[in-house]
């Protein structure tokens, strides 16, 4: 035990030692440290880290130490401490948790340490201690999603008749909570006559989803269109309706995976939000490298996440997760 | 209340509150909904419930026989996931009958790690059984990258996998079929074999039984053995049923099967309990969350409501068996 704890302190020192001798060695490159949330929980994440890492090597002005918090909380803010200790010059947090991490984000601000959210936002009272958050904008992607849905019901004239049905993520998550909330208010503006006939959560879960549809699908006879708050539940969802011999159902998602993109090019999935993990690293490491320049940085500084539909998708590549 | 409180006392509807209650409940429950929702009683929705409650009553069975020996289980929920990714990823790479040979070979590995630690080395089932929870959930994660995994969209309605989750017989869904021939299966070792007795003793009487000459040890390993066969059988359902997995898809599963085993009445404390007292246990839950959301109650009346009856189901059996509603000791 003792041996290890010692191989611990030895492998931070060395880790802080070799962040300074960075700093010193080349023409003075800015070191950025990112604490992630959970790399590995699923292909979303996993691709972001691949994907700063691979912007970070090839600008030669950014040094970066990458870290991941595992899920875990008290392991974040430890590593937020890390990085205030080896005094980086900026830190990039995904947060494992948008209310735990904020006395840790509000330690590296009085340090001087500018920090950057990145993905999921912080809660609110830790915004006086951030300087910029990057991410997608969940509200936008669900009233995107409203949109999509309206103008497909509008090509097949039944925009004044139309029914509905949603599965939205895992209740509390803030992701669930905004995109239901873009597509609930953005709905009635754009085709007043359809109706949201009922919401439930599909937990971010096919299996679940599959589950919640099928109970849709007895309880409702006439169904026009299902949003999802992703493809995978989109994917559990359309499932159902294959199997219960239901044709015609518009399915609309969010966050394009690779499965919602492959029953697009089949003809059976309508649309979804194109949001690349790749895009939501690149911006993240723009923003803090923009931060420490000292340039000016919108608070909420979204990337963009477009529309896909079976109209557009040969203009995006599929989504690797 | 009084009455039924007296009449509970005197003992002249225990035997049969007692005998019968989860049935009662039941059956008021089907009719509460029946009422409530025109749709509820409907075939497709019997026939949809109980497909959907079939794999969460698979894994049931397995543990029920657990809980029978005294023991818990409650990796199961991250041996589904486990079983499901490793399933439905190799289904494409060596073909579906090589992916479930593989597949249950790991998945009774999982279950005999599980066995080993609590049958022969006679650790506590609930702390290895935890520690496994997150254990597998972390070997998952890394056999899998973190990514979802798919059985190909183009073979997907071709592939005789499919036959598990999506297929039907004489009209009757496969995870159906699947759950009741295996609930029948496993029901007769239990109640009819020396086999099934050697479980129960060992749960009821685990010092009595070593001494009529049981070796506790074996019959406790197998059970775990048996708990992960099931979970490997509802892998293949799932993984036929979504045609594709992800890393945390059984996450809080070995709750609800939990909670099926008791509120069919199979005590927690070992030695009692059937295949079909879980069956209807299964069965109960699936009705209570597919009669709320009939109804349209959101979701989180559906947690609440699943809860109270969970309560109401094992106080009625408890209160039944002591006859009285409050324990008699201060």
């Amino acid at each position: 035990m003792k041996i290890a704890y010692k191989s611990l302190i030895a492998g931070t020192t060395a880790l802080a030692g070799m962040a300074f001798a960075g700093t010193a060695m080349a023409q003075e490159p800015m070191t950025i440290g990112i604490t992630q949330n959970n790399v590995g929980v699923d292909s979303y994440q996993t691709t972001y880290e691949k994907a700063f890492i691979e912007a970070a090597d090839a600008d030669p002005s950014v040094e970066t130490v990458v870290l991941d918090a595992g899920g875990d909380v008290a392991r974040q803010i430890a590593q937020i401490q890390d990085l205030v200790q080896q005094q980086v010059d900026a830190i990039i947090i995904w947060p494992t948790n948008g209310k735990a991490v904020v006395p840790a984000v509000r330690a590296a601000d009085k340090a001087g340490i500018p920090v950057v959210i990145t993905n999921s936002n912080i809660a609110e009272e830790g915004f006086d201690f951030i300087k910029s958050f990057s991410g997608p904008d969940n509200i936008t992607q669900g009233s995107r999603s409203a949109e999509i849905m309206c103008d497909k019901f509008k090509d097949m004239g039944i925009e004044n008749e139309a029914q509905i049905v949603q599965i939205s993520g895992q209740p509390g998550y803030t992701t669930a909570i905004e995109r239901a909330k873009g597509f609930e208010d953005r709905l009635p503006e754009v085709c007043p006559n359809v109706t949201l006939l009922e919401t439930q959560p599909g937990d971010w879960n096919r299996e679940k989803s599959q589950r919640v549809m099928e109970a849709f699908l007895v309880k409702y006879d006439d169904i026009d269109g299902v949003y999802a708050g992703d493809d995978n539940m989109g994917v559990g969802a359309l499932n159902a309706a294959k199997a219960a011999g239901r044709d015609g159902i518009i399915f609309v998602g969010a966050t394009n995976f690779a499965v919602g993109y492959e029953a697009m090019a089949r003809g059976e999935y309508w649309g979804s939000i194109y949001q690349s993990p790749v895009d939501d690293a690149k911006n993240a490491l723009a923003t803090a490298k923009a931060v420490v320049n000292g340039e000016d940085v919108p608070f909420l500084n979204y990337f963009d996440t477009p529309k896909i539909t079976q109209d557009n998708m040969d203009q995006f590549t599929k989504p690797v997760f | 209340m009084t009455g039924f409180v007296e009449r509970i006392r005197q003992g002249e509807a225990k035997g049969l509150i007692a005998r019968n209650g989860i049935f009662i409940a039941f059956i008021a429950f089907m009719i509460a909904f029946g009422i409530g929702s025109d749709k509820f009683l409907s075939f497709n929705n019997l026939e949809s419930v109980v497909r959907s409650s079939a794999m969460i009553g698979v894994m049931a069975l397995g543990v029920t026989i657990v809980v029978i020996s005294g023991n818990l289980d409650l990796s199961v929920g991250s041996m589904l996931s486990f079983g499901t990714v490793m399933v439905v990823d190799l289904h494409d790479k060596i073909g579906p009958g090589p992916a479930i040979l593989v597949m249950m070979v790991c998945v009774l590995l999982l279950g005999a790690v599980n066995g080993f630690l609590i049958g022969f080395v006679r650790l506590n089932s609930l702390i290895v059984t935890l520690g496994m929870l997150s254990a597998i959930q972390g070997l998952t994660l890394i056999y899998s990258g973190g990514k979802n995994v798919d059985v190909n969209p183009s073979t997907q309605d071709t592939t005789w996998f499919r036959v598990f989750g999506r297929g039907e017989v004489a009209g009757i869904d496969m995870p159906i079929i699947i759950f009741f021939v295996l609930a029948i299966i496993i029901g007769f070792v239990i109640a009819f074999t020396p086999y099934g007795r050697r479980v129960y003793a060992v749960g009821g009487n685990p010092t009595a039984a070593v001494f009529s000459g049981i070796r506790r040890n074996r019959v406790v390993f197998s059970t775990y053995l048996i708990s992960a066969f099931c979970v490997g059988i509802a892998a293949i359902i799932l993984g036929s049923r979504v045609m594709g997995s992800q890393n945390n898809v059984g996450q809080g599963y070995e709750l609800l099967v939990l909670a099926s085993v008791i509120l069919g009445g199979t005590s927690l404390l070992g030695g009692s309990g059937s295949i079909l007292k879980t069956v209807i246990g299964v069965l109960i839950l699936g009705f209570i969350q597919n009669g709320l959301l009939l109804l349209g109650y959101p979701y989180f009346a559906q947690w609440i409501v699943t809860w109270v009856v969970i309560i109401l189901a094992v106080w009625l059996d408890v209160a039944a068996k002591r006859g009285r509603l409050l324990s008699p000791i201060a």
